[in-house]
């Protein structure tokens, strides 16, 4: 076995091999965030769940966690519950903190330098969610604490089965094998994974752990595991693409000339507002700024997720709320998803991971709906060319 | 999980009786809309029938297990401007409706409510068809239910059915597995449980009763509740959550299905009707003349706890 030439573009590493990889980086101090699989039942929680005492399956959540050690990383394809949005903009941070001295206050700033890390097997949905809100967060300001995040952070995707038939990343210009927004991307083959590092950072982690990898023979797949790589991706792209097709930019273009249709002003009667669309969604990235106090004359400011679906989102110091119902609310969401973002973007809101909709106990289903919308926009184009 | 999946179960004998009155009632003008459920894609969820025509589109089956007396809630302007209400209730579910009469929150004669003769649900609707009850599926609420005929109502549709199945654990087994616990055991327990919530208040929103113009949880001038979710404003978050529901919760179990991260909510919310029962006497019923004890004054209410 030769060592891994970085200049070429796909290297092969055993299972073995990505495991001792990721205690390296864990060994030199690196950060390394993963899917891990938590044992409902082994932890505190078990006393609150029936299914803790079923026969047979025990419930397991995945969740991106910072990994402890390189036995927790999970190379499996279930979808964390919340997306990894939470490691670039965390549910809550700082901000700045300040404290008073009579008239004067000080203002304490947070670092928005980030020590390097490493994402392992995100999902491709999760990563490509990230570059899509890198428009919005360098449009008129830029970001520090994500663009921070963003360059300490190389990302390494796993390429995935699709989880379920919620998922339809290939209906909003992505796929289960995309690397937008990751520097690397692995695809299970026999005896391991194929690894393509796409960016100079994924390069870097490469060549960093160069032992650890092996040229693939047959340059651009054309070997074996290339082809058997190949097929799977396709499989996957295939079944990705049977839960939903739509035409996304007559979809937008039909959306930003409908606002007061039926189908998009009537939305929202079942939902809740209650949000959790939102949480778990990567691409959903409004903040609100909340000023905590912390004793007499000091405290934090700082952000902490916000949801369009909440009545206060918009509601103004007057009293007026100019989205008044949970219908302008709902519609909403689609809106700035699949045309307010791309008109002013380029790029889809949305990256099909389906999510929202797994959440929603109150059965919106996004499929449905831009199914919906989908048809309606094939009918108008089939009436007016 | 084989055999659950292909044993056959019986359809509910008041469906066609529950389209029936739908129609009948749309088609008379006596509601503009019936709020039920359906089935689609992902399974049962809620449907608002407005056209007569639909109503074949109505199911009851064990996957209903949300609680649409939320959609009664007056602030629900959407819901509203459809016009009157034909709502279908479980007996939990129109225990709400009594809460929300109680608190001159509705009257009766803005809704009319159909209600169903209830043999308990599962924990998810969210499946392709409904599996026969068992001990593994049941919603854990359902064990002991005492209104599952709501009296609260205009129509009682379907036969008596049978009693739900004992769950693997009740809620009650459940709290008092904690409530055993030491101190330290608890506390690490509850903050574990609330350090992961991220406060997207969707426990409120889907709640019947959390109907308050302005939520506690939103003031800024002065802030009681910290609006970011780290674990002190977690913390307080879901205490005063709790507390605010004590003695008015119908144990729907909604705020916990719909949480996001999956927090035990119903293990507060059924010790604090444990209290609740303990002190007052009181259990949550489908009466709306039964005075709650956060809206009742007694002489003789316990108060050892003012020194
Ligand atoms: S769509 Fe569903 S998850 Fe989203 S706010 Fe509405 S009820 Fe909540
Ligand atoms: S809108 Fe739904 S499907 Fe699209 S990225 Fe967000 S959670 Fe995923
Ligand atoms: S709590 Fe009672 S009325 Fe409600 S679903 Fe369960 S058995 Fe039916
Ligand atoms: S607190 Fe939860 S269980 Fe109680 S009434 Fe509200 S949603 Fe239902
Ligand atoms: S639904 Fe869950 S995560 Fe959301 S605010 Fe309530 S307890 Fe927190």
């Amino acid at each position: 076995m030769t060592s891994a030439d970085p200049t070429r573009g796909t290297y092969f590493i055993t299972e073995d091999d990505l495991r001792a990889l990721t205690g390296e980086l864990l060994g030199a101090g690196t950060e390394v965030i993963a899917p891990v699989a938590l044992d409902v039942c082994a932890s505190p929680s078990a006393i609150a769940s029936s299914a803790c005492l079923r026969p047979g399956v025990k419930p397991i959540d995945i969740e991106y966690r910072a990994l402890e050690s390189a036995a927790q990383l999970n190379l499996g394809s279930g979808l964390p519950v919340l997306s990894l949005k939470q490691y670039f903009l965390p549910e809550y941070e700082a901000l700045c903190c300040w404290r008073q001295h009579g008239t004067e206050i000080e203002i304490e700033a947070v670092p928005t330098e980030f020590a390097p890390r490493v994402v392992l097997a995100a999902k491709p949905c999760d990563s490509a969610a990230l570059a899509v809100v890198d428009k919005v967060m360098n449009w008129d300001y830029a970001d520090e604490l994500w663009n921070g995040r963003r360059e300490a952070t190389t990302i390494v995707n796993l390429a995935c089965p699709v989880v379920d038939e919620s998922c339809f990343c290939t209906a909003v210009g992505t796929a289960p094998d995309d690397a937008k927004g990751a520097d690397a991307l692995l695809t299970p083959v026999e005896g391991g994974f194929l690894m393509e590092a796409t960016t100079d950072k994924g390069r870097a982690l490469v060549e960093a752990h160069a032992a650890r990898f092996t040229a693939e023979e047959g340059a651009g797949g054309a070997g074996a595991r290339g082809r058997q790589a190949a097929e799977e991706r396709a499989a996957a792209r295939a079944r990705a693409a049977a839960n939903l097709e739509i035409d996304a930019a007559s979809v937008r273009d039909w959306i930003d000339t409908h606002f007061e249709d039926p189908l998009l002003a009537a939305l929202g009667v079942r939902c809740n507002g209650c949000g959790a669309c939102s949480s778990v969604c990567p691409t959903c990235h409004c903040f609100d700024i909340v000023d905590e106090e912390e004793g007499i004359g000091k405290g934090t400011r700082r952000r902490c997720w916000d949801t369009c679906q909440a009545p206060t989102f918009t509601l103004h110091a007057s009293g007026h709320n100019p989205r008044d119902s949970q219908n302008p609310r709902y519609r909403q969401r689609i809106n700035h998803k699949f045309a307010i973002y791309p008109l002013k973007f380029g790029e889809v809101l949305c990256t099909g991971c389906g999510r929202c909709t797994r959440v929603c106990h109150a059965g919106q289903d996004l499929v449905e709906i831009l199914q919906a919308i989908d048809i309606a926009a094939r009918r108008r184009e089939a009436v007016s060319p | 999980m084989s055999d659950t999946v292909t044993t056959e179960v019986p359809v509910y004998a008041g469906v066609a009786e529950l389209r029936r009155i739908a129609r009948e009632l749309l088609d008379a003008g006596d509601v503009r809309v019936i709020i039920g459920w359906e089935h689609a894609r992902r399974g049962a969820r809620p449907v608002f029938i407005t056209d007569a025509a639909d109503a074949d589109r109505l199911i009851f089956d064990a996957r209903c297990v949300h609680n649409l007396v939320t959609y009664l809630n007056p602030r629900r302007d959407n819901v509203a401007e459809l016009g009157k209400i034909g709502l279908v209730v479980k007996g939990c579910d129109a225990k709400a409706v009594a809460g929300l009469l109680r608190e001159a929150q509705l009257t009766r004669d803005d809704v009319v409510l159909i209600g169903v003769r209830c043999g308990g649900v599962l924990e998810e609707a969210e499946l392709p068809r409904a599996a026969p009850l068992g001990p593994e599926n049941v919603a854990p609420r359902c064990f002991g239910c005492d209104n599952r005929e709501p009296e609260l109502v205009d129509h009682l549709l379907g036969e008596s059915q049978p009693e739900p199945p004992r769950p693997l654990t009740t809620i009650d087994e459940r709290v008092a597995a904690l409530d055993a616990q030491p101190l330290e055991k608890r506390w690490a327990f509850w903050t574990e449980q609330f350090g992961r919530c991220v406060r997207c208040y969707a426990c409120r929103q889907v709640c019947p009763l959390c109907v308050c113009e302005r939520c506690v949880a939103e003031k800024s001038r002065p802030q009681w509740i910290e609006a970011s979710p780290h674990p002190r404003g977690n913390l307080s978050w879901n205490i005063t959550r709790a507390l605010h529901l004590a003695g008015r919760c119908v144990d729907c179990g909604e705020c916990e299905r719909f949480c996001p991260v999956g927090i035990p909510l119903s293990l507060v919310n059924r010790k604090l009707q444990q209290i609740v029962a303990e002190r007052y006497d009181y259990a949550v019923s489908d009466d709306p003349e039964h005075a709650a004890p956060i809206g009742d004054y007694r002489l003789d209410d316990k108060q050892e706890f003012i020194k």
